[in-house]
């Protein structure tokens, strides 16, 4: 599926990360559970791709490649060491509260208060989005109806079952409705029935025109839901490109292990 | 602005929809220290005891410097004396006195004889027993002022003489010493309650993630979270006031409300602006500890170094003042000397703006200190 030039120049860029470097200090007590001895772990080894607005971009890699690294350094959580990343135009370094404002970001490290009920913390967010009044309730109900947390919208937090707690997360992170959706293993750990509802969810904002990065090591889920795919490998990308050009007319799990059997033996 | 007030506000919904964290930091300590306080006042004063003394040819000038409302003397026989020692062992008398013949006569007659050869008063008591023993010091030191005046040369403090601070600046200094310490206690424990919950706890959970990535500042979450703390802690400090109000003249015989009708409204003002800055000092601190902890529980053992040394600091009072106006630049310190100054009558208000002023500065250091913590990866994610 060549495109034309023409194609090319008028898709709009709105992940684009440049050259990203990052290196965590391993603590002795990582160490043990690395079984390194290095004291230091390059996580992102000069990591750069591009995601095009209206898309599905996936980022596929084993556990350990990198890539929930690179999606907190998209969502400002950490800081590249080197390189620097844009998304819908804003430098994660220098405007990192306009990048936060222009995402909806979603990880499993990202909790919500078991304390509160989902409605309360739907408000509260809500007004650090800036939303207020009726906007703000209408915007419940309508995420709440999608994802069927209505029922258990009183229901404290640290009550709901796991699945509910990641429906309520993600209508959280997408209160503000935001034009950039950036999900690491979205559907790690949640039942089919839930699962369903991530994906239909995700496909059904790409029909809106929302711009799509998300992070997973399940092949089927760049099959059914990626336009265009990144495979990392630590820390660096292997192989990039759309889905029929990353998988060459291979099932993509295949082709995957082609990829890795040639990066790391270096042939 | 918005956000510090909804970071505020949701700050008090968690505070105070939880049961447990109302009862635990607001309604607890108060009571406790109520009970305590009590407790205490009733075993270091108890109500005066009333003695049972028999006494074999009763002496009235002795009888005279007993206090009469305690002190029951009931005249006995010679013969009764085995009997009557058996009572004060037995625990329903007190002490037994045997004068000798003409005691009071004695007394007016005056002179001298040498120890052993004089005329003998017999005190028996129950050292086993503290009421006996006390019958014991109390009869044995009326005894010793009968046979002082009989050689008389001089009185101490009988026709003049006494303490010279009123009873009303006797009480001031006292609660100059007391209450800056009190003071300080209540706040710090009060903030080491809900604190390293709010902070350490957050990052402990990885709540504090979810509200990172929304657009909000660091410095307003800092702010939010730090108002929020202080009002909080000030609120479980007035708690344990009141447990200590109403306890405190139990324990310390004086009624605190007289002592505290002694300020000027201009004073209590001060002293207000003075603990909101104190306040504000120890949050900051005890929440940069919290941030820089790694759990709730390492956040809690971090804050006790801290509160001996606050608490060392509140009673320094006790031991030294000055009036140098340089020690108002300390912080914490210049709290606690501000403080006393009120209480004890002395308030100077250039202290108090150079104390104020200062702890301004200290608070938008800590305030910038500990939003530079926040947006530091090392600090909110090293778990
Ligand atoms: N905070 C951290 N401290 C130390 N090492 C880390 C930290 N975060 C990630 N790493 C390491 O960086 C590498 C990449 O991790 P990650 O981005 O989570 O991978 P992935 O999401 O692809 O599974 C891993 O080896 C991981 O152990
Ligand atoms: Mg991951």
């Amino acid at each position: 599926m060549e495109e034309t030039p023409a194609e090319v120049y008028e898709r709009r860029e709105i992940v684009r990360a440049e050259g990203i470097r990052k290196t965590f200090s391993l603590s002795r007590k990582q160490r043990l559970i690395e079984k390194s001895k290095e004291k230091k772990k390059v996580a992102l080894d000069g990591l750069s791709f591009t995601a095009y607005e209206g898309e599905i971009y996936g980022l596929l890699g084993p556990n350990g490649a990198g890539k929930t690294t690179m999606l907190r350094i998209l969502a400002t959580l950490i800081r590249p060491d080197a390189g620097d990343a844009y998304v819908a135009g804003h430098s994660v370094l220098k405007e990192a509260d306009k990048v936060r404002a222009s995402i909806g970001f979603l990880t499993s490290e990202l909790k919500l208060e078991d304390f509160f009920t989902p409605s309360y913390l739907f408000d509260f967010f809500g007004k650090l989005h800036g939303m207020e009044g009726a906007a703000l309730a209408r915007r419940k109900e309508e995420l709440f109806a999608k994802f069927g947390i209505d029922r258990f919208a009183e229901v404290k937090v640290g009550d709901l079952s796991t699945g509910m707690k990641q429906k309520a997360s993600i209508a959280v992170s997408i209160i503000h409705d935001p034009s950039v959706i950036i999900f690491d293993e979205p559907t790690n750990g949640l039942d089919v029935l839930t699962a369903k509802t991530v994906t239909d969810f995700l496909q059904e904002a790409k029909a809106q025109g929302k711009s799509i990065l998300l992070s997973t090591h399940i092949f089927s889920l760049v099959e059914k839901l990626c336009d265009r795919v990144g495979v990392i490998i630590g820390g660096r990308m292997a192989a990039e490109g759309t889905l029929a050009e990353v998988s060459g007319g291979k099932p993509l799990e295949d082709a995957f292990f082609d990829i890795y059997k040639r990066t790391v033996t270096g042939v | 602005m918005k956000n510090v007030l909804a970071v505020l506000k949701k700050e008090f919904a968690r505070f105070f929809r939880d049961k447990r964290l109302v009862v635990g930091t607001l309604i607890l300590p108060g009571l406790l220290i109520f009970v305590l306080y009590t407790v205490l006042g009733s075993v270091i004063y108890s109500p005066a005891e009333s003695y049972t003394v028999l006494a074999v040819r009763p002496s009235a000038a002795f009888s005279a410097l007993l206090d009469e409302s305690s002190f029951t003397v009931t005249e006995i026989g010679e013969e009764e004396i085995g009997e009557a020692k058996k009572e004060v062992l037995g625990g329903s008398a007190d002490l037994l006195a045997v004068f000798p013949e003409n005691f009071d006569d004695l007394l007016s007659e005056g002179g001298f004889a040498p120890v052993g050869q004089a005329p003998n008063v017999e005190l028996w008591y129950d050292s086993s027993s503290v009421s006996s023993s006390s019958a014991y010091s109390a009869a044995a030191a009326a005894l010793d002022a009968l046979e002082e005046g009989v050689s008389n040369r001089f009185d101490v403090n009988i026709s003049a003489g006494g303490d010279l601070v009123s009873a009303a600046e006797a009480e001031a200094s006292y609660f100059a010493m007391l209450l800056p310490f009190l003071i300080l206690t209540f706040l710090y424990s009060g903030c080491m309650g809900i604190a390293p919950e709010s902070i350490a706890g957050e990052k402990e959970r990885g709540t504090i993630a979810t509200l990172l990535v929304t657009p909000i500042k660091r410095s307003e979450l800092v702010i939010g979270k730090i108002l929020s703390l202080s009002a909080l802690s000030a609120l479980s400090a007035v708690g344990s006031f009141i447990g200590t109000f109403l306890a405190l003249p139990r324990l310390a015989g004086g009624s605190i409300g007289d002592a505290l009708s002694a300020y000027s409204v201009g004073e209590y003002f001060a002293l207000f602006a003075v603990m909101i800055s104190a306040v504000l000092i120890i949050v900051s601190l005890i929440s940069m500890l919290s941030a820089y902890a790694k759990s709730v529980k390492e956040a809690a053992s971090l804050c006790v170094p801290l509160m001996i040394v606050v608490m060392l600091i509140g009673i320094s009072t006790m031991f030294f003042t000055t009036s140098a106006p340089a020690v108002f630049l300390i912080p914490v310190y210049n709290c606690v000397q501000v403080m006393a100054e009120i209480f004890s009558l002395r308030f100077s208000a250039l202290h108090l703006l150079i104390a104020l002023a200062s702890n301004l500065v200290y608070i938008a250091l800590l305030v910038w200190a500990l939003t530079k913590m926040f947006k530091s990866e090392k600090v909110v994610f090293n778990r």
